[in-house]
């Protein structure tokens, strides 16, 4: 097995289906807080029986190990990728007909992204804790802090703009995932594409909405 | 026409080179870039000094000898061309045009601007073939192909191996060579019997070679010269990961 | 006729002699196979499928190519197609139908055995390179596609798009990968050919240049196959490969490998004319255009005005009036003459006024563009890249160019030379095509002598031969060491003011103008009185610069053109020894009176064979052709 995960098409493939596997936890985690905007006691009650579950741990644990696969192989295929031409051009031109701003960009996106997450996660799961009942359960008051931390201007705009970096990573990275795994078809390529723009800007765009739309209420 | 050249010269593999500026008057639209490059040392070696070294060999796109970053592209501006099909009329009086060679781990300097793409016969050599010996074939007819197939296979087939992909890719990768010689033979039913073993060998000796990976910019097939596409490397990635799992769960 | 010469044919009847000879010949015990090295130079379609079949039978197989990768060779320039005797499409073809074909196309000046043995094995080929998985053009139902080629009456041509000879090399190519891969073939590439060793009156190694480190290697083994490939480069211009050469075959022929034919020389009627001084070679347009296009000049001589404005009744289709039956499809040969016959009366178009209108307009209107351009795409493509002109709007501008040379070094049955232990394979030899190769003919031969016919008579050498051991520390390797390196010393002694291209160019002019499409008696004494007046100045005024001991291609280029500038004459002297006209070979006294070519069977119904002497000395050895299975007659194509 060690072959495959030294092999340059099996960390492809783990670092394709990771990036898949984190675009599906986007869409879940978006699903959730679509409801802050709508329903405050909702929102806080699916947060409190998703954390009390005691599954949690397994899932924050796969999450986290998925999380850092995927860095971690980023991290080597781009070491690798730099040694591959140790010799940089002197000149050199894209074609304009292959790499686009999206893929041109991973790197760059990929880090942002990485360290918008270890902020957020600080600021949200680690941040403060307030509490609310509702129907005598006593549980965390997370719409509050998310409304609390979008009334700042400054934390609105960083997480805008880290959800640009986000939109233009899942741009490249979702189609480009299929293409790793093997999915490449004349039929279906060029919806895996569209789809791919379009998960980006939802993704991205509805959490931007969320934070712009708390920003614009004012506070809490 | 007049044109500023800007060339890589390098004494050989081990030497350090430097780009080297030239003139070169009455340049004639209807030259090839390659016919270009012959009256530039023409007057080299007029003068006594050393000609430019660089690849060419049937100057009809289909060899596959020829290289060249022109102005940082592969093969130059050109889509679906190679150096040698390339023409100055595409080029305007006065430019300055740089000229480097194909750089990658996997492709040493020979010299100026020619490089040692032996790589790819080794990674050939790993699977790139049908074990059919002489004299074992069956009538050519006996297996029917579709169609589709064979034409699929032919796509691929047309790969002529110039190392444009490699050249091109902002990782230096050699997938979409590799891809196309795996695809050729994964789309016959010649190519069966060695399928998984080809995969796996052939991937491996890519890896080895130092090539980079293929982060999906399709800058390989934006420069290729016959167009081969991306499907191919779909394909391998498919055929490496089935492969894998056969080879394991072989007897 | 020679004594020196012997073909080695075997006697009875002509179906039979391949087989029989083939039962007839030794064999190397399987074991014994390992004990031998062969040196096989060049890898293209001969030497690359020679190669891998010998390994695969267990010989130990060193192989050289002067490119960097084998799978860059020349033959990977072809684009028609193969002919195979299949007979799939059931319309009349049969190995016997292939044999008369080529017999006829050569002119009648091949020998009958071998060419009936090439069609013997070319339905192998097809078979053994569709198991390589060459993706050869197939039919919806799954079957192998054919198709009519160069005016053949019979659809027996098998082809990869437009690019066979590409998919077929790589075929062998990949089979030399599988033998190196398990290490029965040694590859050195970048290397060069630069003296052959005679050891004992046998080929026993050969003296290779290293093209990237300049070092003189020795290389010993015991036999030695040159699969190097045609000559047409002595004409500075032609279809060939830029490093093309004669300079492998040429060291053999110094040493003894008599030099068969060497005058004659196929022209491709239908390529790009030359743009410019600077030009450094032609590209071949398909021959299947001369199936839609028609081809014509103006009626009037010095006629100036574009295409488009020259009305139908001022235009001359030159070949439909003249072959009315043929038309547009009459052979290369004469569609070549024809071209440059209306060239030399002033009627050439362009700007150089070398070329002919090759015109689609009424195609175009009968069938549509859309057919147009699904048969002839990429052609008219490439077209476009190099003129910067729109075949669809305007008509090609094309002229004949050399493609493909006929002669070679003589080889018997077997292929092997007048040296001992020397084969010669592919278009490096003489033996097939006689005075004029077939279209789809030249894969079918390279692939035959390396696949089908060398794995059986060199086994019959090895086992019939007693061969010693032979080092590389031997004086033969000495010597031969000696003479590369005087010669390269040579290169850089003269000094001079002019490059090797200068020289080539020169020659390329005198070789095209005197011994090109047509000759006489007066040209070629004028070619044998210039070219060694220009081999003089070579050698007294080359500049080569750069260093001996490093990548050096102006060096490299000096010693091809210097063997050129030998062989230019010798093949000067064969055309005018050749007082008659014969395929590609047109002496302007030997022709009917609608001036086609006119054959002398009772004079000159021989291979010529030369045996070098000096510079510029040779002696004619002839072996004399003779036909007992087919019938001599004129071409006539009214």
């Amino acid at each position: 097995m060690a072959s495959y995960f030294s092999s340059s098409i099996g960390r492809k493939h783990i670092l394709a289906f990771t990036g898949l596997a984190l675009c599906g936890f986007l869409v879940t985690h978006l699903a959730a807080n679509l409801l802050i905007p709508f329903n405050p006691q909702a929102f806080n009650t699916y947060s409190y029986k998703l954390i009390t579950n005691p599954l949690i741990y397994v899932a924050e644990v796969g999450l986290v190990g998925l999380f850092l696969v995927h860095v971690a192989l980023a991290f080597w295929l781009n070491f690798e990728n730099r040694a591959a031409r140790p010799q940089r051009y002197v000149s050199k031109k894209n074609t304009g007909r292959g790499t686009t701003p999206s893929s041109a960009t991973m790197v760059i996106t990929g880090l942002v992204t990485l360290v918008f997450l270890v902020l957020h996660v600080m600021n949200i799961k680690f941040g403060a804790h307030y509490t609310v009942t509702y129907d005598g359960v006593e549980m965390r008051d997370l719409h509050r802090l998310v409304l609390e931390y979008f009334s700042s201007l400054p934390n609105v705009i960083w997480y805008v703009v880290a959800h640009v970096a986000l939109a233009l990573h899942t741009c490249h990275g979702f189609q480009s995932a299929f293409q790793s795994l093997g999915f490449n078809h004349p039929r279906y390529t060029a919806c895996v594409k569209a789809l791919g723009k379009l998960y980006a800007v939802a993704i991205a765009g509805g959490f931007a909405f969320i934070a712009i739309w708390a920003y614009g209420r004012g506070g809490v | 026409m007049k044109l500023h050249l800007k060339i890589w010269r390098q004494k050989d593999t081990k030497a350090s080179g430097k780009i080297v500026s030239y003139e070169l008057n009455d340049v004639s639209p209807d030259m090839s870039f390659l016919e270009m490059l012959d009256v530039l040392n023409e007057q080299l070696v007029s003068k006594g000094e050393d000609p430019v070294a660089f690849d060419h060999d049937c100057r009809e796109g289909i060899c596959g000898m020829c290289s060249l970053m022109i102005n940082g592209q592969a093969h130059g501006p050109e889509a679906l061309t190679t150096t040698c099909q390339l023409h100055m009329r595409k080029f305007k009086d006065g430019d300055t045009i740089v000229i480097e060679p194909f750089r990658a781990r996997a492709f040493p300097i020979v010299k100026d601007l020619a490089v040692d793409r032996s790589a790819f016969d080794r990674v050939v050599q790993a699977g790139g073939y049908v074990s059919v010996n002489t004299g074992n074939a069956e009538d050519a007819n006996a297996i029917p192909i579709p169609k589709e197939n064979a034409d699929l296979a032919m796509d691929a087939a047309a790969c002529i191996g110039c190392g444009a992909c490699v050249a091109a890719c902002p990782n230096a990768a050699a997938m979409l060579f590799v891809s196309a010689k795996l695809s050729q033979f994964a789309l016959l039913p010649q190519g069966q019997p060695e399928r998984e073993r080809r995969a796996l060998r052939m991937v491996d000796q890519m890896d080895k070679e130092g090539f980079g990976n293929c982060t999906n910019h399709y800058e390989c097939m934006a420069s290729c010269p016959k167009g081969i596409d991306v499907e191919n490397i779909a394909r391998m990635n498919r055929e490496y990961g089935f492969a894998f799992v056969k080879a394991r769960s072989k007897p | 006729m020679s004594d020196r010469l012997n073909s080695q044919i075997p006697s009875g009847d002509i179906r039979q002699k391949w087989e029989q000879h083939k039962f007839d010949l030794k064999l190397v015990n399987p074991a014994n196979k390992r004990k031998f090295t062969i040196l096989v130079v060049g890898t293209g379609l001969a030497g690359g499928s020679a190669a891998a079949s010998l390994a695969e039978l267990g010989y130990n197989v060193l192989s050289f190519c002067i490119q960097d990768s084998p799978r860059r060779a020349h033959s990977i320039a072809a684009q028609g197609g193969i002919n195979a005797a299949k007979n799939y499409p059931n319309d009349g073809d049969s190995v016997w139908r292939l044999f008369y074909d080529t017999v006829k196309g050569g002119d009648y000046r091949s020998r009958e055995a071998n060419v009936y043995r090439l069609a013997q094995e070319s339905a192998n080929i097809i078979d053994q390179c569709t198991a390589q998985g060459v993706p050869f053009a197939r039919e919806y139902g799954g079957y192998l596609a054919n198709r009519s080629f160069g005016g053949a009456q019979v659809s027996r041509t098998f082809y990869a798009r437009g690019q066979t000879g590409q998919q077929l090399l790589l075929g062998a190519y990949s089979a030399m990968m599988k033998e190196v891969d398990r290490g029965k073939i040694k590859m050195f590439s970048r290397r060069e050919m630069v003296e052959l060793v005679v050891v004992d009156g046998k080929a026993r190694g050969v003296v290779m240049r290293n093209l990237v480190t300049g070092e003189l290697e020795r290389y010993a083994g015991d036999a030695v196959l040159l699969c190097t490939g045609g000559y047409g480069n002595v004409y500075y211009l032609s279809t060939n490969a830029m490093a093309s050469n004669c300079s492998a075959a040429w060291r053999a022929h110094k040493l003894g490998a008599f030099f068969a034919n060497p005058c004659f020389t196929q022209i491709h009627p239908t390529c790009i004319p030359v743009s410019g001084h600077y030009q450094s070679k032609l590209t071949l347009m398909s021959e299947s255009l001369r199936n839609d296009g028609r081809v014509w000049v103006p009626k009037k001589a010095g006629d100036t005005r574009a295409p488009e404005d020259i009305p139908q009744d001022e235009r001359d289709y030159y070949l439909e009036r003249k072959y009315p039956s043929f038309g547009n499809l009459v052979p290369r040969d004469v569609a070549s003459r024809n071209a440059k016959q209306a060239c030399d009366d002033g009627r050439g178009v362009g700007k150089s006024k070398l070329a002919v209108y090759l015109d689609f307009k009424d195609a175009i209107q009968r069938d549509g563009r859309e057919t147009i351009e699904a048969k002839y795409g990429n052609l008219f493509e490439m077209y476009n890249r190099i003129t910067d002109e729109d075949p669809y709007v305007s008509p090609m501008r094309i002229y004949p160019a050399v493609h493909y040379t006929m002669g070679g070094l003589w080889v018997d049955y077997n292929l092997m030379s007048t040296i001992p232990g020397l084969f010669v394979l592919g278009e490096a030899n003489f033996s097939d095509h006689g005075a004029n190769r077939l279209g789809a003919s030249a894969l079918m031969q390279g692939l035959a002598d390396g696949y089908f016919v060398i794995p059986y008579t060199l086994g019959g050498y090895l086992a019939s031969s007693k061969l010693g051991k032979v080092a590389v520390e031997n004086e033969a390797f000495s010597a031969a060491v000696g003479r590369a390196q005087d010669r390269i010393d040579k290169f850089f002694a003269a000094k001079g003011s002019k490059t090797v291209d200068h020289f080539h160019k020169e020659l390329g002019r005198i070789m095209w103008d005197y011994v090109g499409m047509a000759r006489n008696e007066e040209g070629l004494k004028t070619a044998l009185v210039e070219i060694p007046k220009l081999r003089e100045a070579f050698w007294s005024d080359l500049r080569v610069s750069g260093e001996a001991n490093n990548f050096n291609p102006e060096l490299e280029k000096a010693g091809r053109v210097a063997d050129f500038l030998e062989l230019g004459e010798l093949m000067a002297k064969d055309a005018l020894e050749r007082r008659e006209s014969c395929g590609g070979h047109f002496r302007e006294e030997s022709q009917t009176e609608e001036n086609e070519a006119k054959r002398d069977d009772t004079n000159f119904s021989h291979v010529s064979a030369w045996e070098f002497k000096s510079v510029g000395q040779y002696e004619l050895h002839k072996e004399a052709l003779k036909f007992e299975n087919v019938k001599l007659t004129q071409r006539s194509y009214k």
